[in-house]
């Protein structure tokens, strides 16, 4: 069976479009012609004219032509003063468009950080907001009570950018048929039901709380450099990026971007903490029985680790 | 005959970055005037004042989900001047690996799959190879846009081994770069390049880097045309056949003033060559009507006169740039989220072209002399851009392989001042303009290089480049303005990041 999908850019970067791109099994040709997936609409993509493109949205709005999957990428604009003409499509805004569509898909796939929770305008003047999310609180553009035509939240795939193979994965389930497992914020737990840092070449440092205060070395980066590796869900050291590597591996501490709150508010490249141990302790851990343990880890740390002997 | 007016409105502007909206008066079948509109604001600059010293370097990076490795070397370079710190040769070399690699990516894609996808239109449906560029670029389909996808891709793993990841990463920071590749690493990011040259050798060129290298005049690329099939059936051979038929070479001149920042840094013990006089691959400038001169940022002013935000009198220095969106303008004279940036006064075209007139690309600077800038020549540009890019690339992975230096050196806690970074990105030349105080970020000024081409109008009333580019084109069919869209996409443009 054929599966319509339509791409919907708003308030984004196009990362996340970008990024699917790096798709490599299978890569996004083969996506589309092995799962017959009919790629109505994508602005980076289709080479459709000016009438073609009315044409269709036409026909989509009058129940013309079914909507199988919606995939908006971008926060949705409500800016200024709730107007949303901080984003115009057409004369009006476009999250008029949003909501239109919305109504008419089975199925709703928010890609990326943006579309999910608000993401990088959120705590901006163009009042940017997910499209089932804002931030924590589920609501968002469309409600907290919104259901697609098939009776279905929106499924939510953060990271700034969405890694390609979690787009690639939840399409490829959506066109078998295959049920979907959403965890906590509408995040499918495939993906999300495990923490950045599982999987990070440097978790031995982070074990023995081998720790660095200045970049370009070993260590872990969770104490000092502003690291949420432990904090946040994502598959990052899972999958890999470009099938290659992860920033943390090589360095950069991860800033937590698939988290409902990101951008956070502090400083980046920072960890809070008091009296040397992080505010933010990893998901579910006492505070006092952490203290013991990594106090006690780093009692134990072997001088390969202390000695940066050990490779990442 | 009576003259027939109309209004056209091309909005969304596919196969661009971002919102664009394009408004088009024609008149006899030419078009009269153009107005280049930045349709959606996103408030990157106000989204940093009070953030942390170092937040550039994970904020805008997000600006662009193309060009995101340029805002991170722009965001850093700027933090570099802050600090007074050195950076390290090889930190250098990684920074500007990773540049290029994103260039690259860029400038095939560009060609292969955002531009070329237009000769699959039925608007082109009488060109004698019509048929054939369907073969090629029908989106998603063309047996040429499998290999771009494929290939584009696999080069930009050069920039996970180094940074992680590829959109997105914050790997240089002030003082270097935050990796230790090992000896490994470095290998597999020359064989990443070794087999991307391959194919571009074979299937974007259809010769050697070093035949291409001879092609310094027009008789030359007529000639490199004739000399066997491998140049004819290239993608390269393909587009010019294809374009000097449909007359590209003919549309689209534009305004004389191009701009380049430079920006790949030759680190000192390095045996890569610069193509001008100074210490950068490609040497910054402004050229004007065939004359260079050097540039010189202070000279960089922006005007908000019909642009979506609040006055703020004469045209400013970003230094002294503010940002205040204002929504219920005056539509009759503001149409653009984006700001007009000039050079003296003067508006410039930025991208491949302006990059390789400023290194004196001989074949290039002979086209635009006399034939003037056009669709063609800027695709050319482009697509042969590479021919510098990679030989510099692939020397800096083998100095990279064999020194022993390092990658980063210690850069201070910000607590205040001020600098500028300026980067050549894919689509032209990209600066940021930081100032911190007590620790938190002050002001924080992004021009990038769609903000140049697809300028609006200043006070002066001088039009952006994209829309003096626009004036005189002719337009066969109102109802598709294939000829308008080739001229726009030929700028490459990025909204996404015009509209910060």
């Amino acid at each position: 069976m054929t599966l319509s999908l339509y791409w919907l850019q708003c308030g984004g970067c196009g990362g996340d479009t970008w990024s699917l791109f790096n798709a490599r099994s299978p890569h996004l040709p083969e996506l589309f012609g092995m799962l017959d997936i009919e790629l109505l609409w994508h602005p980076s993509i289709s080479a459709m004219s000016l009438a073609e493109q009315e044409h269709l949205l036409a026909e989509l709005t009058s129940d013309q032509r079914p909507l199988d999957v919606l995939c908006i990428e971008g926060s949705v604009i409500r800016g200024p003063g709730g107007t949303g003409m901080y984003d115009e499509a057409y004369g009006r805004p476009k999250k008029d468009l949003v909501a239109t569509l919305a109504r008419k898909a089975r199925c709703i796939v928010a890609v990326g950080t943006c579309a999910s929770f608000g993401g990088i305008g959120s705590d901006g003047e163009i009042e940017a907001t997910g499209v089932q999310y804002h931030k924590w609180d589920k609501g968002g553009f469309l409600g907290p009570d919104f259901q697609t035509l098939q009776g279905t939240p929106v499924i939510n795939l953060p990271g700034c950018p969405c890694h390609c193979d979690v787009v690639t994965g939840i399409l490829s389930q959506l066109a078998e048929g295959a049920n979907i497992e959403l965890g906590d914020y509408g995040t499918p737990l495939e993906w999300y039901g495990m923490m950045v840092h599982q999987g990070c070449t440097r978790n031995e440092y982070h074990e023995f709380r081998v720790e660095e205060k200045r970049f370009g070395e070993k260590g872990c980066m969770f104490f000092y450099l502003g690291c949420h590796g432990p904090l946040v869900q994502g598959p990052c050291n899972k999958i890999l990026w470009n099938g290659r590597s992860s920033k943390t591996r090589v360095g950069v501490p991860c800033f937590g971007c698939t988290r409902p709150d990101f951008p956070q508010q502090y400083p980046f490249f920072k960890t809070r903490n008091i009296e040397g141990i992080p505010i933010d302790l990893p998901d579910g851990v006492g505070r006092a029985h952490y203290l013991a343990y990594k106090g006690m880890a780093a009692a134990a740390a072997p001088q390969r680790l202390k000695k940066r002997k050990t490779g990442i | 005959m009576p003259t027939e007016k109309k209004h056209i409105r091309i909005f969304p502007f596919n196969r661009v970055e971002g919102d664009l909206k394009v408004h088009l008066q024609i008149e006899d079948g030419a078009i009269r005037d153009a107005w280049c509109t930045g349709s959606m604001y996103r408030g990157f600059e106000n989204i940093l004042k009070g953030r942390g010293p170092l937040d550039g370097l994970v904020i805008t990076p997000r600006i662009c989900g193309i060009c995101t490795t340029a805002h991170l070397a722009a965001a850093a370079r700027a933090l570099d001047m802050v600090c007074g710190v050195r950076i390290p040769g090889n930190a250098l070399r990684i920074r500007n690996i990773a540049l290029m690699a994103e260039m690259i990516q860029n400038d095939i894609r560009q060609a292969v799959q955002l531009f070329m996808a237009d000769f699959t239109r039925p608007g082109f449906a009488d060109h004698p190879l019509h048929k054939e560029a369907r073969r090629r670029y029908e989106p998603m389909k063309g047996a040429s846009v499998l290999q771009a996808v494929a290939e584009s891709r696999s080069l930009l793993e050069i920039i996970a081994v180094l940074g992680g990841q590829w959109p997105h990463s914050s790997f240089m920071v002030p003082g270097g770069v935050v990796c230790l590749p090992s000896p490994n690493d470095i290998s597999q990011c020359r064989h990443l390049a070794r087999h991307y040259r391959r194919w571009y050798e074979e299937r974007v060129l259809g010769c050697s880097l070093e035949r291409w290298s001879e092609v310094t005049c027009r008789a030359d690329l007529k000639a490199w045309l004739t000399a066997s099939d491998a140049h004819r059936k290239s993608e390269l051979g393909f587009f010019i056949r294809f374009a000097r038929t449909a007359g590209l070479h003919k549309m689209g001149a534009g305004h004389p003033h191009f701009m380049g920042f430079g920006g790949l840094v030759i680190p000192r013990d390095s045996a890569v060559a610069s193509l001008g006089r100074d210490g950068e691959l490609f040497p910054p400038g402004f050229y004007s009507r065939g004359k260079i001169a050097p540039l010189d940022q202070k000279r960089i002013t922006e005007s908000i006169d019909c642009s979506w935000f609040t006055e703020y009198g004469p045209p400013r220095h970003p230094f002294d740039g503010v940002t205040q969106p204002y929504a219920a303008g005056n539509e009759k004279r503001q149409y653009s989220w984006a700001k007009a940036p000039r050079y003296d006064g003067l508006p410039a075209e930025t991208g491949p072209l302006a990059q390789m007139l400023l290194a004196g690309d001989p074949l290039l600077t002979q086209l635009v002399r006399e034939e003037g800038p056009s669709v063609f020549v800027r695709q050319l540009a482009r697509m042969v851009r590479s021919c510098r890019t990679l030989p510099a690339m692939e020397t800096w992975l083998r100095e990279l392989s064999r020194n022993k230096g390092l990658f980063y050196n210690d850069a201070p806690d910000i607590e205040r001042g001020k600098g500028f970074g300026l980067v050549e990105a894919p689509r032209g030349s990209l600066g940021h303009w930081v100032a911190v105080d007590n620790g938190r970020i002050q002001s924080y000024q992004v021009i990038t290089p769609t903000t140049w081409n697809g300028s609006p109008r200043d006070g002066n009333g001088l039009r952006g480049p994209i829309e003096e580019a626009l004036v005189g084109a002719p337009v066969r069919n109102p109802d598709d303005p294939l000829e308008a869209e080739l001229i726009v996409r030929s700028f490459d443009p990025c909204l996404v990041c015009t509209v910060h």
